[in-house]
């Protein structure tokens, strides 16, 4: 039995990655649980853990960016998709597909560079309670967009080779949305 | 202008297929670039990623996680079983019991899609074997699903709140009555129905035994939002908090009280529940980001100026957010919808005399409709998948249960007793 939703068939770079991302998901949401339950705990005692604000921000953040990334993988963003779902299959179905994907990639592309920018110019300041380089929550941005760019471009090959929707994903199935 | 090229721009590309998140941030950075604006990209992303940031919004992934493991645990079951022995004797019966659950779910799940389907994949085959049909089950399932997002704890309501600077617990009081209107309105529908197809004229009543017992086996998951709500309203912890405790009692309930949940499932059930929020909090944060450029541009007083110019009267401008928010929600989620037009509405509501409470429950509510009116919406979607039925069918059967809701949202919008009462109450 796995623990994790299998993903989409990939080399195996890729499909490392792909675990890899939804593994430090896993792990970032366990730690925001854990630390915001053990302060409300904490509370009957009179007690406060003082960084669980900025910790929660924090792996906020990262998980966001990087599960942006895992849902372009698994093609599980929120999208109008019923005026697409009228193009017939084959040929012009993967043109409206590569065309969407290169949109995507160019957006991915100024979140890589501008938020890289931004990152880059926040390591003076730091995190008030934490004492850490505000870079290092502003990286998630960059980070999560470069690795979301990865998946795009392998999407865009698949388009290439004309390998069809339904073989590229490994969608999660009905889940809350 | 500015605004009419932002929606133009914004809904050409959405409706061409380009996911949600990206279609924002493309249109934000498109406005940027055609109308030569100085804004440097590195703010505008900054902004994107500072909308997510927001402590109180580490609830939303902790409440679709405690709404994963309440799903998961069968909690669905539980509670038709508990709805069934309590109102399926009654004309329409088993369409009240759907909404019943539905309306208990939301309690639990706080999520519209979930509720749909966790309800209808097991209610819209019973109602089509008790003869009901099946364009209708689907109907009735699109339309109760959405009371999730109204009765609390309620995500909208929660960002909303961050959004508008309002409480979160006087937004989840005041969704309370809303939600049971809604359901009231949507069970005499059901009834009608029965009667008037014959297919549903009532049944036995559930002995006293049957209703203990689904009542206390369905007890625990009832008991989560008096939990989320009672300690909120205490003031022992915040609404962020209560998000984490319920995830805690979720866990607590689900593992040794259910056992439907082993440690094995936990990591999966995080690996969903974190990663729907990634999909829900990367659309806020970049409609954030619409959201700051639209205000820099002075957009909101252009739209506080016309608005004044065409209601006179808290009527009138009440009239006006429904209508544009009906229309609005036809083609977009309730998050995005809710993030983009805040922070126009919510500077007019007091010179209006509308309490901004008041505001963000009108706004959830006409957006929940949004979510199965024809022909696109969240709800709509899964139940006719559900179902099986085309969205033609579904939308033909909706009419009875939306006009319905129009009148539950007129009653809320321009009785403002309705959901303000619980809140005046315990202020």
């Amino acid at each position: 039995m796995t623990l994790l939703p299998p993903g989409p068939a990939a080399p195996a770079p890729l499909r490392w990655l792909g675990i890899a991302v939804d593994m430090a998901i896993v792990l970032l949401g366990a730690a925001l649980v854990l630390v915001v339950i053990s302060n409300v705990v904490l509370h009957a005692f009179d007690l406060d853990i003082a960084w669980t604000t900025e910790f929660g921000e924090l792996v906020t953040v990262w998980t966001t960016f990087l599960g942006v990334a895992a849902a372009v993988r698994r093609n599980a963003h929120m999208a109008v998709t019923e005026l697409i779902d009228l193009v017939p299959e084959r040929a012009p179905r993967l043109a409206a597909d590569a065309l969407i994907q290169l949109m995507v990639g160019g957006i991915l592309v100024l979140l890589v560079w501008k938020g890289g920018v931004a990152a880059d110019a926040s390591w003076g300041s730091v995190l008030t309670v934490l004492d850490w380089p505000m870079a290092v929550q502003y990286l998630s941005l960059p980070v999560g967009s470069a690795i979301a760019l990865v998946f795009v471009a392998w999407d865009l090959v698949q388009i290439v080779r004309r390998v069809p929707r339904q073989q590229r994903y490994a969608p999660l199935g009905a889940g809350t949305a | 202008m500015l605004l009419v090229f932002i929606m133009l721009v914004f809904f050409g590309l959405a409706l061409a297929g380009l996911p949600l998140v990206w279609s924002i941030l493309a249109t934000t950075v498109l406005t940027i670039w055609s109308y030569g604006l100085s804004h440097p990209l590195e703010t505008i992303f900054l902004t994107y990623i500072g909308g997510v940031e927001p402590f109180i919004l580490i609830a939303v992934p902790l409440f679709i996680f405690a709404g994963e493991l309440f799903s998961r645990g069968g909690v669905g079951e539980r509670v038709i079983r508990f709805a069934r022995s309590l109102l399926g004797f009654l004309p329409g019966g088993l369409g009240i019991v759907t909404v019943a659950s539905c309306l208990l779910f939301g309690g639990v799940s706080g999520s519209a899609i979930a509720g749909a389907a966790a309800i209808g994949s097991v209610m819209i085959p019973a109602l089509a074997k008790q003869g009901y049909s099946r364009a209708f089950a689907s109907a009735l399932v699109a339309t109760a699903g959405t009371l999730a997002i109204i009765m609390p704890p309620s995500i909208p309501l929660l960002v909303f709140g961050y959004i508008a600077g309002v409480s979160v617990r006087d937004l989840f009081l005041a969704g309370i009555v809303p939600a049971v209107l809604f359901g009231i309105a949507l069970m005499l529908v059901c009834v009608w129905y029965g009667i008037r197809t014959g297919c549903d004229r009532g049944g036995t009543r559930g002995s006293g035994k049957e209703i203990r017992s689904s009542f206390i086996d369905a007890l625990p998951a009832l008991l989560m939002p008096v939990i989320i709500l009672g300690g909120i309203w205490t003031g022992y912890y915040t609404p962020t908090e209560s998000a984490a405790v319920a995830v805690a009692y979720g866990l607590l309930v689900s593992m040794t009280w259910y056992r439907s949940i082993g440690w094995r499932d936990l990591p999966d059930l995080l690996y969903r529940s974190f990663l729907t929020s990634a999909v829900v909090m990367s659309v806020v944060g970049a409609t954030a980001a619409l959201a700051w450029l639209i205000t820099v541009e002075q957009v909101p007083a252009m739209v506080i100026e016309w608005t004044r110019s065409v209601a006179d009267n808290r009527w009138t401008f009440l009239l006006l957010v429904n209508v544009f928010l009906l229309v609005l929600g036809i083609f977009l989620e309730p998050l995005p919808a809710l993030v983009l037009t805040a922070p126009l509405f919510v500077p007019l509501a007091p010179m209006y005399g509308v309490d901004p409470v008041h505001l963000g429950l009108v706004m959830t509510c006409n957006l929940a409709i949004g979510l199965y009116t024809p022909p696109v919406g969240g709800t709509l979607f899964v139940a006719a998948k559900i179902g099986e039925v085309g969205i033609g069918a579904i939308s033909r059967a909706l009419m009875p249960l939306f006009f319905a809701s129009l009148v539950v949202l007129a009653a809320v919008t321009y009785i403002q007793a309705l959901p303000m009462f619980p809140v005046w109450l315990l202020r």
